[in-house]
């Protein structure tokens, strides 16, 4: 290792909360060289970004304490600076991008004042008219096209990767020789991901600046990093070169998440035969499961005083798709790219602009509510996020009993329980957890409530809305191995959406890529991964940062 | 960080846990309290007859026969609602055991309660009842309507200025006990409070309820609806009501609820346009479930929480209405009630403190106690503040 940078020295960091003591960070120790990329991977809560904001003091003065350690930064121990001490060091010397673009920029200012303001206070002495050269130069230098004009941008007019770039320029505006990165390309779609990614990287050698990067995703990790430390639950269990690490992973745990990436998964044998997908139905003699013909979602955008509808938003533009009987069809593409929207159409959630939906022969639009009551018993859905998926004021069991009560599953409430109880059984939960409220639940266990929400009504499809993406990875692999264990039981059909590649690998028989509303790329999977027809699904297929092992 | 999953309190509990951790809120329920106490046990507190007595070797309770209707159905809710708080039920299921109920002690009271048409104070104070072996006075041995007579009272005494006679707050212009028709009129305040705002809440909930789940068409209908009927002088219109239908409590308390639901159906509408969005509601829909359980079991217990704030001051501002109009002279003449008393303190020629302190300052305390309530709810209610006190 060459002269380091940074020095971390048996760091604890304890957080008050309440009456007890949580060990956020317990006794790390690590070191990052000049010039060189840290990065800090782990699960959600295992410490990584409190051990970042420890680095630059950014964690509130009551709550958080260092009851040991050092922090040496040139050779300085920054827990023991003052408030005005560290305040000269955060900014111009060490600098910080977050994980939220849409919050982490000030609305009310335009993005050239917030980066004059920084760059001002560090340099006091700097004119206007100087601020606002270096900031255009700034702007310049992360890639935004046509910087001066954008300069006076507030940040609603930027997309999420350039405000992405525009938190990078600002951060580098100062040029720190330490930048703290925390899971900057999480929110962002994997194609703006790797343009971010790439771009850091470049900014690293132009500067030569070191980065602590922050990341749950071992794909980035493999891009960035020459050094990978692994935490869990507050302590850095393994150190090392990153390509050792995660070549050849000493400790059991980074053994495990190395493990439970979807693309280093067993995958089970396909035990479905493989049809062909087409636009108009399959080559087969079995007519498919759910039959979707030239469907259109179009919101209207309206404006001035008579809301006269002047464009629409084409959510999901004439798609036609047809999902055989116990297959699992992954749909795949960007944020904003209509997938969402396609899926609960299907199930009537929203209403088609246009088209036709079967399910099993049955046309699904132009339904009223009580002619689509029968029919909502073949198809459910389970959904992305583990927060707002279960309501919050209810018990787990009236959750699943009262849709077996309104469709007339069960005879009697004790049947019904004795059958919800089997439904948790079966996604591998204690049927005690009945008699919970979501809140006392994992976000895995309340994505294994959902799946068993959607499974109580014995339905043939399911449309599962990104139900792994807020997961962590090896929680993500137990749903995946559950869900294809439910598939073989109950011979279910899904629709899989997600964004995840590795995902789509793993778990799903055909995959259709959508683009802009519309299906750009249908097929069997293990055909569209790897040798993609379609520019776009070329484009997203290179932008996947993998983890070649 | 992390939540303890030991934590199994729920969301109602920890609500309330924090609603109640202000000192200022625990006076407020404390009072509150009082004032049911107050309106549910008013007869036996203050009376002219006694509550028991001995004589010829039988004991009878004389207090009992002159029970009115409203005391006994009153009496009965109370119980009613103790029962139910006992019995571990559904909310649902509750509050139509309390309907129930209380359309079952309304029918009952009305046929066996039969108190004497005409009251005669002053024969409690004759050896009728005063000539017994012993006898249990309430602790405060006045009706509120019983005008002393007898015992030659000139009105308006200062408390504690009789000889031989006890009035803690004095005596009005009548000659009546003035605390003793205090406790009377809790029971108009409260009920003024409540069923007022019961009815506003429950045509609030459902119209903003439809607004917010159908949005669209429903929604600007509804909205203009809720324009009008916020555009209608509460005051005004009860003068008029009352100028044309004379006095009547129950008339002012549904003029109340149904000119002021519109401030709880835009809460509603609000909560519901967010609401109906989340997954969980989504998940109902996928699941065929009915409307009305969609709307009223998935979606109004968790939009409720901003309501409840609403309530509490709902209930102050229409017990407010109610002690203005008793103020104007135009409440209810028979009962005692607080606005009505310093309404009295007002027309006096004199300036009687006590006419004017007592009743007034009741009123000030409940509906500070009210707000202070609301502003508990909110607090505790509201996700920012309730993470900030957990942090710190």
């Amino acid at each position: 290792m060459g002269q380091a940078l940074l020095e971390v020295r048996k760091l604890r960091t304890f957080l008050q909360s309440g009456n007890r003591e949580v060990r956020a960070v317990d006794d790390i120790s690590f070191s990052i060289p000049k010039g060189e990329t840290f990065c800090l991977v782990g699960e959600s809560g295992s410490g990584k970004s409190v051990s970042a904001l420890s680095v630059i003091r950014l964690l509130p003065e009551g709550i958080a304490s260092h009851p040991s350690g050092e922090i040496l930064f040139n050779g300085k121990d920054l827990l023991t600076l003052d408030d005005a001490g560290i305040r000269a060091v955060r900014g111009s010397q060490i600098a910080m991008i977050f994980q939220e673009p849409m919050t982490s920029l000030n609305p009310v200012l335009s993005i050239g004042e917030q980066i004059t303001e920084a760059l001002q206070l560090h340099h006091p002495d700097m004119s206007d008219a100087e601020a606002e050269q270096r900031t255009i130069a700034a702007l310049e230098q992360v890639q935004i096209p046509h910087a001066s004009d954008r300069f006076r941008n507030y940040p609603h007019q930027l997309s999420g990767g350039q405000r992405q770039r525009v938190m990078i320029a600002m951060a580098l505006a100062c040029e720190p020789q330490l930048l703290i990165a925390d899971e900057p390309t999480t929110a962002l779609d994997v194609t703006v991901q790797a343009e971010i990614l790439r771009l850091m990287r470049k900014l690293q050698d132009d500067t030569g600046m070191s980065m602590l990067f922050i990341t749950h995703d071992f794909g980035v990790v493999a891009q960035m990093a020459q050094w990978v430390g692994v935490m869990q639950q507050g302590k850095l269990v393994e150190v090392g070169a990153s390509t050792s690490v995660l070549r050849k992973p000493q400790h059991p745990y980074t053994q495990q998440l190395l493990a439970a990436l979807p693309e280093n998964l067993a995958k089970p044998s396909s035990t479905a035969p493989s049809y062909q997908l087409s636009g108009q139905g399959i080559v087969t003699d079995q007519s498919p499961l759910v039959q979707i013909s030239g469907l259109k979602v179009w919101f209207p955008i309206q404006k001035g005083l008579l809301r006269r509808t002047v464009d629409y938003v084409r959510a999901v533009d004439d798609v036609s798709l047809a999902i055989p009987q116990g297959q699992i069809v992954a749909l795949v593409g960007e944020s904003g790219c209509g997938k969402t929207t396609l899926g609960r159409a299907v199930l009537q959630l929203e209403k088609p602009t246009a088209g036709n939906i079967k399910i099993d022969g049955q046309e699904l639009t132009g339904l009223s509510a009580r002619e689509l009551r029968p029919l909502r018993r073949k198809m459910q859905i389970a959904f992305q996020d583990p927060q707002s998926s279960l309501n919050p004021r209810m018990l787990v069991e009236t959750m699943l009993t009262e849709p077996m009560k309104v469709h007339g599953i069960g005879a009697d409430n004790e049947e019904r329980i004795e059958l919800a109880s089997q439904i948790l059984e079966s996604v591998q939960l204690h049927r005690d957890f009945l008699w919970r409220y979501p809140h006392e639940f994992s976000g895995g266990q309340r994505q294994r409530i959902g799946l068993a929400r959607a499974l109580v009504l014995n339905p043939e499809f399911i449309v599962c809305d990104e139900i792994t993406s807020a997961l962590d990875v090896s929680v993500q692999a137990e749903i995946l191995q559950l869900l294809l264990s439910i598939r073989q039981q109950r011979n279910l059909t899904l629709l899989f959406i997600t964004h995840n590649i590795g995902v789509v690998e793993y778990l799903s028989d055909q995959t259709v890529v959508m683009y802009k509303g519309k299906i750009v790329e249908r097929g069997e999977t293990g055909r569209v991964c790897k040798s993609p027809q379609h520019p776009y699904t070329q484009k997203l297929l290179a932008a996947v940062p993998r983890l070649l092992i | 960080m992390t939540k303890d999953p030991a934590n199994r309190e729920s969301f109602g509990a920890s609500i309330w846990r924090k609603t109640l951790a202000g000192v200022g809120v625990k006076f407020a329920f404390a009072w509150v309290g009082l004032l049911v106490f107050g309106a549910v046990f008013a007869p036996f507190l203050a009376n002219s007859a006694p509550l028991l007595m001995y004589k010829n070797a039988a004991i009878s309770a004389p207090v009992l026969q002159y029970l009115s209707v409203e005391d006994a159905w009153v009496l009965a809710m109370f119980f009613i609602v103790c029962l139910l708080q006992r019995l571990r039920l559904s909310t649902g299921k509750r509050i139509l055991l309390f309907l129930l109920g209380g359309v079952v002690a309304a029918l009952l009271a009305n046929l066996f309660v039969k108190p004497p048409v005409l009251v005669i104070y002053d024969d409690f104070r004759t050896a009728a009842y005063t000539d017994v072996d012993w006898r249990i006075m309430p602790p405060i041995p006045y009706a509120p309507t019983d005008y002393l007579r007898d015992l030659g009272s000139k009105g308006l005494e200062a408390p504690f200025e009789t000889k031989g006679r006890v009035h803690l707050l004095g005596t009005e212009e009548n000659g009546a006990d003035v605390l003793s028709r205090m406790i009377h009129a809790c029971r108009i305040s409260l009920s003024i409070g409540f069923i007022a705002s019961g009815i506003a809440l429950l045509i609030g909930v459902v119209v903003g309820g439809l607004m917010g789940y159908f949005s669209g068409i429903v929604d600007m209908l509804g909205m203009r609806l809720v324009e009008i009927f916020e555009d209608i002088p509460t005051l005004f219109l009860l003068l008029t009501f009352v100028a044309f239908f004379g006095r009547n409590l129950y008339m002012m308390m549904v003029i109340i609820g149904v000119t002021s639901w519109s401030g709880y159906a835009r809460y509603v509408r609000t909560e519901f346009l967010k609401l109906r969005k989340q997954d969980y509601v989504q998940a109902a829909v996928a699941g065929g479930l009915p409307l009305s359980s969609i709307l009223f079991r998935h979606m109004l217990p968790n939009g409720v929480a901003p309501l409840l704030v609403a309530v509490s001051f709902g209930v102050a501002s229409a017990i407010l209405s109610e002690a203005t109009l008793s103020f104007l002279g135009l409440g209810v003449v028979d009962a005692p009630s607080w606005g009505q008393m310093l309404d009295q303190a007002v027309k006096s020629s004199t300036f009687n403190w006590w006419m004017a302190v007592f009743p007034g300052g009741a009123i000030f305390m409940t509906v500070f106690a009210y707000n202070l309530i609301g502003e508990a709810f909110r607090d505790a209610i509201d996700p920012k503040l309730s993470r900030l006190s957990e942090e710190s």
